[in-house]
């Protein structure tokens, strides 16, 4: 068992991972948001023509860094897939307590839970949903956005249909679990949005399986 | 009152549901017209003083939020009812190919004699509009022929000819669009009507007369037509010709030659409405029907290609004494946008050798150049048919809506937020 | 940004790429496939309902308009000839300018 102090640090996201998340930030979070403004359509012409102007640019920011992220970094994206698919009995565990957060936040009481490596099982449903999705969104979008004289009707009804609807759920997952749950977790929120980094007796927290096997000192 | 329609012409026919549509612009790439206002993702409106009625936005939009808002079927419900009222049915070509659809047939099903059977059962007269489709050839074939024999081969005619090249006027959509657009042509478009325009005279003085014995005031036109702008076309001011003779006869009524018009789905409507179903209706022949006689050359008129084709079969045999060797003129037949060919002839009268120049363009769109030619008096061609909707009208705004297609016969186009 | 821990490198065998990048392929390929099929066959029904027309064509025994008895009896019993002052009145018409409509 490794031994740390209280002055040892660890980097935990990589500056291409932390571009990545700040391009999904200012892609998904306007594109979604955007998205759910043209289901309503509130504004007139000149007001809903502005939305989906904003909805393109955010949509095509998502796409290329997806893209981008996907040929320059393979192994991370490896890594996200090994992450995301690994489930053992310990995931079971956790989640049939959902990892403690509602007894926490809601009854202040704080539970034993699973020790998690650098996901935790929550983070790994979302991630599959996340993938999945980010590919549905992206690949719906596009049939929208460029083929449209060309594709048959009930094709592009059902592609609206799914955009939407995997649109919303992202959404709904995102604001309404992903960020909350980020900014609980203070410290993961400075890690992911600052430069990376977590001090490592505030990694064991929520990640203890990780520190012991899969870090190295730096050589 | 819009600006560009005339006193009593139908207009504002067809409409985009505010509350439906998303501003996704499919419908402006199908317009010929550039009759749609409306940014990417805002909603999309039609421009009516300069929109065709086509329908081509109505059959193409994936969310099914453009309306066909004429609404005759109930009328013609009353009318049937009605035991004065000698209600005729006039059922153009492309209805054949494509009622079934709307209970459950395959597209190309030809249910000729389902719909007779279907149309009597409700208590229609029958008139097909393949006789006046021949008619339409008889007449523009014979301008066509004459024009030829004017400016080709120099022989003085005793009637007032337009100039070549002749375009086909068979098409309404295409007619108001040279009308809106470019006015100062409309010389070159055939003075023969379309087949709607005759079926209407022919039916209230001929029918009347011979067919149907009853007076003509009695009679009520419902066109049946695989095509919206042929609302608007039955409700031309000028589209009288049949109550104008009357009144030289002594009649007084005043009346449109074709009394309204039904699209191909509005007539599946209204036989649904009388529990009427094509699929299992008794079919009828109509055998000693002198109004349902027609040739193949009248039943290819719904289809692009098919007007020129047809044309071609009595003007060759015009012109050179003999009938065309192949029938089945392949050149004009297909989906490419604009169609090209030379049909020589060997002129029966003096053996002089010409050369016939056609063009075939369907969607409105691709005529431009053609027009551009004329314009710079550079047009090669003598005689050349236009269809609005892409296909012809087995394609019309008119037809059941096929969810699996669309009429983008081109290649391929992203519609892009910013163009 | 001063750090003396990392992560453990990512190791992705040759097996495992081959196998990931096989089934990339795969399912683009066969959504490509899907989706060209589709759009080629956006026309098809155009295709169809004009052959019903030339079906109906080929079925006829008459199939120049000429040639239609009972167009041509009318014409007798109308007493009148193509492009006839009968036939003007009956089925010509002349054209609109709708730009100064």
């Amino acid at each position: 068992m490794k031994i740390f102090d209280d002055h040892d640090v660890v980097l935990k996201h990589t500056l291409p991972v932390r571009l990545f998340h700040w391009c999904l930030v200012l892609g998904f979070l306007p594109a979604g948001i955007t998205g759910i403004v043209l289901f309503f359509r509130p504004f007139g012409p000149e007001g809903m023509h502005f939305v989906m102007q904003i909805h393109i640019v955010g949509a095509w920011l998502l796409s290329l860094a997806c893209l981008g992220f996907f040929v320059f970094q393979p192994k991370r994206v490896a890594a996200f897939w090994r992450e995301i698919f690994s489930w053992t009995k310990r995931d079971i565990d956790w989640m049939k307590v959902s990892g403690g957060y509602p007894q926490k936040i809601f009854l202040g009481k704080e539970i034993s839970v699973p020790l998690m490596r650098k996901m935790n099982s929550g983070q790994k449903l979302m991630g599959i949903f996340v993938f999945f999705g980010a590919i549905i969104i992206i690949v719906t979008g596009l049939i929208l956005y460029v083929a449209l004289p060309l594709v048959p009707k009930e094709t592009v009804w059902y592609v609206d249909k799914i955009h939407l609807v995997v649109g919303v759920c992202l959404l709904g997952a995102v604001c309404g679990g992903h960020i909350p749950l980020g900014m609980y977790n203070w410290q993961e929120f400075i890690c992911m949005f600052g430069d990376g980094t977590i001090k490592v007796k505030d990694a064991v927290k929520h990640n203890k399986l990780w520190v012991e096997e899969d870090i190295e000192k730096v050589k | 009152m819009a600006k560009s329609y005339q006193t009593n012409e139908l207009h504002g026919i067809i409409q985009i549901d505010s509350k439906i549509c998303k501003g996704c612009d499919s419908c402006k790439s199908f317009c010929p017209a550039e009759a749609i206002d409306g940014a990417y993702g805002a909603t999309h409106h039609i421009n009516d003083d300069k929109c065709l009625q086509c329908g081509q936005c109505l059959v193409n939009c994936p969310f099914g939020s453009i309306k066909d808002t004429s609404d005759a079927v109930d009328e013609v419900i009353q009318k049937l009812q009605d035991q004065k009222t000698t209600v005729v049915a006039m059922i153009a070509p492309a209805v054949r190919v494509a009622l079934g659809e709307e209970f459950g047939m395959k597209p190309g099903e030809l249910v000729t004699e389902r719909v007779y059977g279907a149309l009597k059962n409700a208590g229609f007269k029958i008139m097909d509009v393949n006789f006046a489709a021949d008619n339409t050839i008889m007449e523009e074939g014979t301008e066509l022929i004459e024009k030829i024999q004017k400016y080709v081969l120099n022989q003085p005619q005793e009637h007032e000819l337009g100039p070549l090249p002749q375009f086909t006027s068979c098409c309404p959509a295409w007619v108001r669009y040279m009308e809106l657009y470019h006015p100062d042509l409309r010389e070159h478009l055939s003075s023969a009507k379309s087949p709607q325009g005759m079926a209407g005279p022919v039916a209230k003085i001929y029918g009347a007369q011979e067919i149907w014995k009853v007076p003509p005031e009695q009679i009520y036109c419902v066109g049946v037509y695989p095509c919206t702008a042929k609302k608007f076309e039955a409700s031309r001011p000028e589209f009288t010709s049949a109550a104008d003779y009357w009144k030289t006869k002594g009649h007084s009524a005043i009346y449109q030659d074709t009394d309204v018009v039904l699209t191909t789905r509005d007539l599946a409507r209204l036989l649904k409405k009388l529990s009427i179903d094509i699929c299992t209706v008794e079919p009828i022949e109509e055998k000693d029907n002198p109004l349902a006689e027609y040739t193949g050359a009248g039943t290819i008129f719904g289809t692009t290609g098919g007007v020129m084709e047809a044309a071609l079969r009595t003007a060759y045999f015009v012109l050179t004494g003999k009938e065309l060797a192949d029938l089945e003129y392949a050149p004009v037949r297909g989906l490419q946008q604009v169609k090209t060919a030379e049909v020589p002839l060997k002129l029966a009268e003096s053996g002089r050798e010409i050369v016939l120049k056609i063009a075939v363009v369907h969607g409105t769109k691709n005529v431009e150049p053609l027009l551009r030619e004329i314009e710079q008096g550079i047009s090669p061609y003598h005689f050349i048919e236009v269809m609005n909707c892409p296909g012809g009208c087995v394609n019309g705004g008119g037809q059941p809506i096929n969810p699996m297609g669309t009429s983008w016969v081109g290649k391929f186009k992203a519609i892009l937020p910013w163009s | 940004m001063k750090y003396n821990y990392v992560e453990k490198a990512v190791q992705v065998t040759r097996r495992e790429f081959l196998g990931m990048t096989g089934i990339v392929a795969a399912v683009l390929w066969t959504g490509a496939y899907a989706v060209t099929d589709i759009v080629e066959d956006r026309n098809k029904y155009i295709k169809m309902r004009a052959d019903g027309l030339y079906k109906d064509d080929e079925k006829h025994a008459v199939r120049q308009s000429h040639k239609n008895k009972s167009l041509m009896s009318m014409y007798d019993k109308l007493a009148a000839k193509p492009m006839s002052p009968l036939a003007e009145e009956l089925f010509h018409t002349k054209y609109v300018d709708r730009a100064i409509l």
